[in-house]
């Protein structure tokens, strides 16, 4: 008997009754689809997250004190000047967070609680708000520590606030809207916030405010900024304060990608051992309908090894199929989802060899103990009905 | 040709059933034996030692003159595909393959590459006169049709002995007498054909007839 004989016997025995194949190699079509489309889309999103990663977050970086409470030295003009000093440092500013303060357009209009932000002027910049209309804090402003005030578009929507120069009420004092901004570079809370000079919101108390530095960095330097800030603003005890600095976005991208990629792994190595076993067991109970067939087999002249070989054959076939409609499934699942967000899908064919590789080898070791069990049929009992 | 010498078969789960007495026996070359006998004398035990399908327990089974016993099951598997084919009662047709595929299945294990397999299921089903149903599933054959399908099957890679263990068992009167009528062309032109039967129009075809009773072999 030759191989060719023996791999279109097994095709014919597979394909005769493809719903119950197709049954049986379930598992194998979800493992190798689960494979194919959670890897397909790991590397789609990698190439994603590289193309669009925000380059302005990440020349942003944050820092903040250890300890809240602590002395506000650190936040000292000379300090500043220090950090401001760095290479790679475009600004750096102050900023002291409040919590929510009553707010109203006028006395008598219903009052919205808004959390102040206080920001000098180069903190401004770092944050950048697109300006619809009015204009930024200067250094006028902020050395008398002036009342006047910047309003994100929604909140001043919910203030009802429609012009610059009009007057809004916060905590009862009277406020001037110097401009109202659409959107910002950086710092997103800054879009549910009041923003006042930081020597005006100095002079308020609050019971527990939040002083950051912000700094805008150049491309790269993020990193090292990061690393050297709380030396420049606190050289006696840098310890004492943190650098945040956005993950470098390659790290971020391996990272992200091995993460995704271990578990998807996992996920398909279990789903083959369920494939795997279901193609054992569904194999072991076909041997009994199929007695007759195999005792045929026997007495016509098959060998006990044709038809361990035939067995073998079958099941590896079956794992072949299954592994490459689920790879095919995969494939789809890939494309559909990344056309639907509009993505470049990123498709290795090679994962779908690898995966009905994969699955075919399943079905071979699925196919070991039931064909071991079939060249123990007699044909004599298998023949007399 | 088929010698069994002092051959005798027990089946031993439990207790020990003792199917087939000690046989000698000698079938030559040509014959047409036809074994009749009592449900549970011991016909099947005798065709399948005969086959070569099962050994005997205690005695010697020579074929051509060769000793069988101690053969493996792989030697013994490739003698029974050269030299013997097989029809049963029920007839083992597989099921979603074409009656020519069918036939094709029997010269399987054989010598024979695919072209040549198919030439000669072609020529076989043409002498059991069904070529005009060669692409049948045999699910839709009569069962007159069916036995000869597996008739050709036996006889496509060109045995030297056929066995049949009871083959019109299914069969009405008229399918049999076809039936009959193909073991009788196909012993004419040389083929040793040992049939087992209930059937007195059957058992009196042959030319030579052994009766089976309780695990004794007589010549009638
Ligand atoms: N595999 C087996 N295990 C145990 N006993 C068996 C086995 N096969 C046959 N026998 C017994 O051996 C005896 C002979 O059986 P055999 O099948 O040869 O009879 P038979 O003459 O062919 O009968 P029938 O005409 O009903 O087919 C019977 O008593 C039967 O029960
Ligand atoms: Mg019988």
């Amino acid at each position: 008997m030759r191989p060719a004989d023996l791999v279109r016997e097994a095709l014919l025995s597979v394909t005769r009754f493809p719903g119950r194949s197709m049954l049986t190699a379930l598992g194998t079509v979800l493992g190798a689809a689960a494979f194919v489309s959670t890897l397909g889309l790991v590397s789609t999103l990698g190439q994603q997250v590289s193309a669009s990663f925000d380059v302005r977050r990440a020349t942003e970086v944050l820092v903040q004190p250890q300890d809240q409470g602590a002395d506000t030295g650190w936040q000292s003009e000379k300090s500043l000047q220090r950090l401001r000093e760095l290479n790679g440092v475009r600004a750096a500013g102050p900023r002291v967070l409040l919590d929510e303060r009553p707010t109203t357009r006028a006395i008598g209009v219903p009052v919205q609680g808004v959390r102040l932000m206080g920001v000098d002027p180069p903190a401004l910049r770092v944050i950048g708000p697109a300006l619809a209309e009015g204009r930024l804090f200067t250094e006028y402003d902020e050395r008398n520590a002036l009342r006047i005030v910047l309003l994100p578009r929604s909140v001043a929507d919910q203030l009802g606030v429609t012009r610059t120069q009009a007057a809004v009420f916060i905590d009862n004092e009277a406020y001037t809207v110097a401009g109202i901004f659409d959107d910002v570079t950086r710092r997103p809370e800054a879009l549910t916030a009041a923003l006042v000079p930081f020597r005006t919101a100095g002079k308020l108390t609050s019971a527990n405010p939040k002083r950051d530095v912000i700094i805008e960095t150049a491309p790269g330097a993020a990193q090292q900024i990061a690393h050297q800030a709380p030396l420049a603003l606190k050289p006696e005890a840098a310890e004492a304060l943190r650098s945040i600095a956005p993950p470098d976005p390659k790290t971020l991208r391996r990272e992200i990608e091995d993460n995704v990629t271990r578990s998807s792994l996992m996920v398909s190595l279990v789903t083959l051992v369920i494939g795997t076993v279901s193609i054992g067991n569904a194999a072991t109970a076909s041997i009994a309908t199929r007695t007759a067939e195999i005792g045929l087999r026997r007495a016509v002249g098959g060998r006990p090894a044709h038809v361990f070989a035939q067995l073998l054959a079958e099941t590896t076939v079956l794992g072949a199929l299954g592994g490459a409609v689920g790879a095919f499934l995969g494939v789809c699942v890939t494309s559909a989802v990344s056309l639907w967000n509009g993505w470049t899908p990123v498709i290795d064919l090679r994962l779908a060899l690898v995966a009905s590789a994969v699955c075919a080898a399943a079905g071979l070791v699925a196919g070991l103990v039931p064909a071991a069990r079939a060249t123990r049929i007699q044909p004599v009992a298998a023949l007399q009905r | 040709m088929l010698e069994l010498i002092a051959a005798s078969r027990t089946y031993d789960d439990g207790h020990p059933v003792h199917a087939l007495k000690p046989t000698t026996l000698a079938i030559g070359n040509g014959e047409y034996v036809t074994i009749t006998g009592p449900s549970g004398s011991g016909k099947s035990t005798l065709l399948n030692l005969l086959g070569l399908l099962d050994s005997p327990t205690n005695g010697g089974y020579r074929v051509s003159g060769d000793e069988t016993a101690g053969m493996s099951a792989g030697h013994l598997g490739s003698l029974r595909g050269r030299l013997f084919g097989f029809v049963f009662q029920a007839f083992h047709l597989l099921p979603g393959r074409t009656a020519l595929e069918n036939v094709e299945l029997g010269m399987l294990y054989g010598p024979h590459r695919r072209a040549e397999r198919r030439a000669r299921a072609l020529r076989a089903i043409e002498k059991i006169g069904l070529a005009h149903r060669a692409h049948a599933d045999p699910r839709t054959l009569s069962g007159g049709e069916r036995q000869r399908i597996a008739i050709a099957r036996a006889i496509a890679g060109t045995p030297r002995v056929l066995f049949c263990d009871e083959p019109t068992g299914n069969l009405d009167s008229a399918n049999t007498a076809t039936v009959l009528r193909l073991l009788r062309e196909l012993n004419a032109e040389g083929l040793t054909v040992v049939v087992i039967t209930h059937d007195p129009e059957v058992a009196v075809a042959g030319t030579r007839t052994l009766t089976v009773v309780d695990g004794h072999v007589e010549e009638a």
